[in-house]
């Protein structure tokens, strides 16, 4: 009687929210209620001792994913909290980098000491952003999007062709082949030379920064920048003074990105126009999306889920069992029925042989090859076809019709879905066995394309970021 | 009292590419005063708040705000010089919190810069209670709908009349002298319209606002309004207590269409 | 003289391959307000079709049928190919995500872009094709117009261009279905009241977009020569330019944005240099987003508040 007017089940809605539905959700539930600067600590300790325990090829991986983690939080505090989409963030990346070289390095013959470059290239970088947060007073979401694209395609081409400008006399940039001896930070007589020193050096200033922008985020700029992304309009009519806001989350952006580009020029010992291309920032756009835009914690799981995924997929042991692992995992949230799944298992089995069969009675043995060399392979060996020579022209076949296969299978239903699963599926293992497996780089670039467009209609808001509702 | 109306709106015209929708358009509300602004759909209503909060400038005319012009300056600059405003189309936050909706409407009034809120200083951290207390005492005005466990959900959970009243909970926190309201009441059952009639009263009574409503709910605007005026094509056609209003003529016209005045 | 005149055909003929790809955009946002990122991508696997079709036919040099009727079937291989793939993208890249933000169908589409990339690697190597055009046609047929000799293939490319357009805006002038394109571009809202279908028009919409991409595969395939995985992404960005300037979601506005592209690119080339050519075209769209976003033809946005 007295609960009228109170919304119980609206209170009580914690309990029900749908993150924590599933398996995950007693873990979740714990985990939630850990403060998050014990997590970050937790965090920052269990990385510290990382590189006690690997290889220096491995430091170097983990290099890359804390490279990454920076600059995908950098991102996330222009796109995910202020909610402007930025294409061009590589750029700044890239200024970061290339004017760090120029100051540290032979092209030039300057070199300014650590305490002098990292300040200026920083500020430099943050200026660089708000300059660049100008067109974000009049235009808006796709429209800016393809602006900064565009600028960040005008950078690279200023690097690359530098030189050849009219007027110019001197080789700032080292054109196509970038700039080389970049030397280290030097900090307290210490010179950060070696892949564990950036190691650290990255950690600690990731470290810093999660707190620094987690402090940030509570603040009342943070409040105004998510009123900006929520409603610019209304968010200026309730005193929110929005272009500024912009321009300060473009520099914040820019800022993280260029004090990462420092580092990157000391680890490679060098900065080429390579290194910021499209692709790359498709990366680190993939780490954010998938640990969840707008979520610290979600950028950086994100990153170093996916700087270690190349990894993976290059040795082909792990590589297969995270195709078939993935595969299983699609499987099961496919089917709604254990009998379903069962019934994939059992066709896949079926088609599989007799396929197989019949292949050899009409042609011989002859059409096979060696099963690759892992575990998963030779096992399914006697199953699969793993052809020899018609190996290449075969898979581009069963590529195209995996592909269709899979677009079948989203739109059929019921048993429909199945029996359309039995000769997808066979054809997916078909092309991961005799093609994908054996080229990890373009396998790497499948996976992500796919992994956007797939989190985009199932869970645009990745891993750990939360459900927003949208108006239409 | 002063003497100086708080809002004073002269000569007032806009084209829209040809399209007069306001023309030589005079208002004044004093301070203190709940002014309505009535007329059919099409007859310039939201255009004149547009043009009032900023977000267009006007043709010909002049808008002053306690004395002081206000053209030229887009809404963030007047919104910090004392005009809030609520929207025909409804537009809160809605993925903050209740609280977080309002609080966020304090920006102008604060001043911790990015760092200190970096570092999380003495001063940042007082100041942020600041505007918590002061979230939660706009939020309290509205009685229990939007108190206790309701200042943590997100704004999407609430119900339409709970968001209208967000709504205008945010604009309070602006500190403003001139509360411009767009359609309040609109979706709102009777029982609710009724709330909103009393509350805009306690709005001007006990905060001490001056108020411009647009409102078509006829039962709103006689229960607040110290004066009303009428609209019609973009041109004021009456002025006066509602009686005057109701009973003008022209405003019958405009609203029942011609010769629907003479049907007594 | 002549070699203005050299250059002013160079445009033209890059121009018509611009136009068709703008108007791909352009149709797209008109009815959708949403930039197909991955249009390139459906150019790229026209062309490959292209090359395919005139190999399974003997190639070049052992053409098994006439070279008009091998042309054609070059085209309209192309054509269903990349039709297949852009409605493909329509279904299942950016139809669940039609009520979403903004954001989602942009990450969608750079993430199919992607994705079609890196199939094209797959599929075809990181070898580049050559069509071979020259011996397909030879350059010593041509027509002399004044005191240059235009190559017969440039020729057709350029009339191919101009006939499709035509068709196109007949189309979309006269018959139901391009009414019924025009009111969904104008205003979806209004358009679904009055009984269109406005998932039909934005699949016809798609189709003829991503055909007439296809086509201009075909074209620069013939014109250039090569064609290579990557090559939907420059070109991509072209033609998106050429959308824009010439206006957005008009159709004799991506027509004419893409003579604009075509000539920039071609004077540029010829009297500063090649490697300033993507600079001007990318120095182009930023002053145009800058000064006037809805471009030469477009209409500019109202948004009622």
């Amino acid at each position: 009687m007295s609960n009228i007017g109170v919304d119980s089940w609206v209170a009580e809605s914690a309990e029900r929210d749908e993150r924590y539905t599933g398996w995950a959700g007693p873990a979740r539930r714990l985990l939630d209620r850990v403060p998050s600067g014990w997590k970050l600590l937790v965090f920052l300790a269990v990385a510290a001792v990382y590189p006690l325990l690997v290889p220096q090829a491995g430091v170097r991986i983990g290099i890359t994913a804390l490279l990454l983690a920076m600059l995908a939080i950098g991102l996330n505090t222009v796109v995910g909290w202020a909610g402007l989409l930025d294409l061009g963030y590589i750029a700044f990346y890239g200024f970061g980098a290339y004017f760090y070289a120029m100051v540290s390095s032979d092209q030039l013959s300057v070199h300014w000491p650590t305490w002098v470059s990292i300040p200026v290239v920083v500020a430099a970088s943050a200026l660089l952003g708000a300059l660049l947060s100008l067109p974000s007073r009049r235009l808006v979401g796709d429209y800016l999007a393809i602006m900064t694209l565009f600028f960040a395609q005008v950078f690279l081409e200023v690097i690359v062709n530098f030189e050849r400008l009219p007027g110019v006399d001197i080789d700032l940039t080292g054109g196509p082949n970038g700039i080389i001896g970049v030397e280290p930070w030097q900090l307290f007589g210490f010179s950060l030379n070696t892949f564990n020193r950036n190691f650290y050096l990255l950690l600690l200033l990731l470290g810093l920064l999660i707190a620094v922008l987690r402090n940030i985020d509570e603040s009342r700029t943070g409040r105004a920048w998510r009123a900006l992304r929520e409603d610019t309009l209304a968010a200026a009519h309730m005193t929110t003074p929005v272009n500024r806001l912009k321009m300060l989350a473009f520099a914040v952006g820019a800022a993280i990105a260029g004090l990462t580009g420092t580092i990157l020029g000391p680890v490679q010992v060098g900065v080429f126009p390579n290194n910021f291309q499209l692709l790359f920032l498709i990366t680190i756009y993939a780490a954010l999306i998938l640990g969840g835009l707008g979520s610290i914690p979600g950028a950086v799981l994100g990153a170093v889920a996916v700087a270690f995924t190349p990894e993976i997929l290059r040795n082909p042991g792990t590589a297969g069992w995270l195709f078939y692992v993935a595969l299983a995992v699609l499987l099961v949230s496919l089917l709604r029925k254990r009998a379903m799944v069962a019934s994939v298992f059992v066709g896949l089995a079926v088609f599989g042989y007799a396929l197989r069969f019949t292949l050899l009675a009409i042609w011989d043995e002859s059409i096979l090859g060696a099963a690759n060399d892992t575990f998963l392979s030779r096992l399914l060996d006697s199953w699969l076809l793993i052809l020899g020579p018609a190996q290449d022209l075969a898979s581009n076949y069963a590529f195209v019709l995996a592909v269709g296969g899979m677009l079948g299978v989203i739109v059929a239903k019921g048993w429909w879905r199945v029996a359309l699963l039995v000769p997808t599926v066979y054809l997916a293992v078909f092309v991961w066995e005799n093609k994908l497996a054996l080229q990890p780089s373009v396998t790497r670039q499948l996976l992500f394309g796919g992994v956007l467009v797939v989190m985009m209609a199932v869970r645009p808001q990745g891993m750990l970021g939360t459900r927003r509702v949208e108006i239409t | 009292m002063s003497t100086t109306p708080i809002l004073e709106v002269r000569g007032l015209s806009k084209s829209f590419g040809g399209l007069s929708v306001i023309k030589d358009l005079d208002i004044t509300v004093g301070t203190g005063e709940v002014v309505s602004v009535i007329g059919p759909n099409g007859a310039g209503k939201t255009t004149l708040f547009n043009l009032i909060s900023g977000i267009y400038q006007p043709d010909e005319g002049n808008i002053m705000l306690d004395g002081e012009s206000i053209m030229g300056s887009g809404p963030d600059q007047i919104s910090n010089l004392g005009v809030a405003r609520t929207f025909q189309t409804l537009r809160i936050f809605l993925n903050m919190t209740v609280r977080e909706n309002v609080m966020a409407a304090t920006y102008g009034s604060t001043k911790t810069r990015m760092w200190q809120s970096a570092l999380r200083t003495p001063a940042a951290r007082r100041e942020e209670d600041e505007v918590r207390s002061i979230a939660e005492e706009k939020l309290a005005f509205f009685g229990d709908r939007l108190m206790g466990y309701r200042w943590d959900q997100p704004a999407y959970s609430l119900s339409y009349a709970n968001r209208r009243r967000l709504e205008i909970a945010r604009a309070m926190a602006t500190n403003p002298r001139l509360l411009m309201l767009d359609e309040p009441a609109a979706g709102m059952n009777p029982a609710e319209t009724h709330e909103i009639t009393e509350l805009i009263g306690r709005l001007r009574e006990e905060a001490g606002y001056s108020i411009l409503v647009i409102e078509h709910d006829m039962h709103v605007v006689e229960g607040i309004s110290d004066r009303v005026i009428a609209l019609d094509h973009g041109v004021k056609i009456a002025e006066g207590s509602f009686e005057d209003v109701a009973e003008d003529p022209l405003v019958i016209e405009a609203y029942l269409g011609y010769g629907a005045a003479s049907t007594e | 003289m002549e070699f203005l005149l050299q250059q002013t055909v160079n445009g033209l003929t890059l121009g018509s391959v611009y136009a068709l790809l703008a108007l791909g955009y352009s149709m797209v946002y008109g009815v959708l307000k949403f930039l197909n990122f991955a249009h390139g991508e459906v150019y790229m696997f026209g062309a490959f079709a292209g090359y395919g079709v005139l190999t399974v036919l003997g190639g070049p040099t052992g053409l098994l049928v006439p070279v008009w009727l091998a042309l054609t079937l070059m085209f309209v291989g192309a054509m269903v190919v990349s039709s297949g793939v852009g409605l493909a993208l329509e279904r299942f890249a950016y139809r669940p995500l039609r009520s979403a933000s903004r954001l989602a169908p942009l990450i969608s589409a750079i993430g199919a872009s992607f994705f079609l990339q890196a199939a094209a690697l797959l599929l075809f190597s990181a070898n580049s094709r050559s069509y071979d055009a020259p011996t397909l046609i030879p350059i010593a047929n041509g027509l002399t117009i004044g005191p240059i000799n235009v190559w017969a293939v440039r020729v057709l490319v350029i009339v191919t261009a101009v006939v499709l357009m035509v068709l196109l805006t007949w189309w979309v002038r006269s018959s139901r279905a391009g009414k019924a394109v025009r009111a969904v571009s104008f205003d979806t809202e209004a358009a679904a009241m009055m009984g269109v279908d406005v998932d039909r028009v934005i699949v016809v919409t798609f189709l003829i977009g991503s055909a007439l991409a296809g086509v201009g595969g075909v074209m620069v395939g013939l014109v250039f020569g090569r064609i290579f995985h990557f090559m939907g992404f420059i070109a991509g960005l072209k033609a998106f330019t050429a959308a824009v300037v010439g206006g957005i979601g008009s159709i004799p506005g991506a027509m004419l944005g893409g003579l604009l592209i075509g000539f920039a690119e071609a004077y540029t080339t010829a009297y500063i240099s090649s490697t300033f050519q993507n600079l001007i075209v990318f120095g182009l769209l930023i002053a145009f987003l800058l000064i006037r976003p809805s471009g030469f033809l477009g209409r500019p946005e109202l948004v009622k508040v």
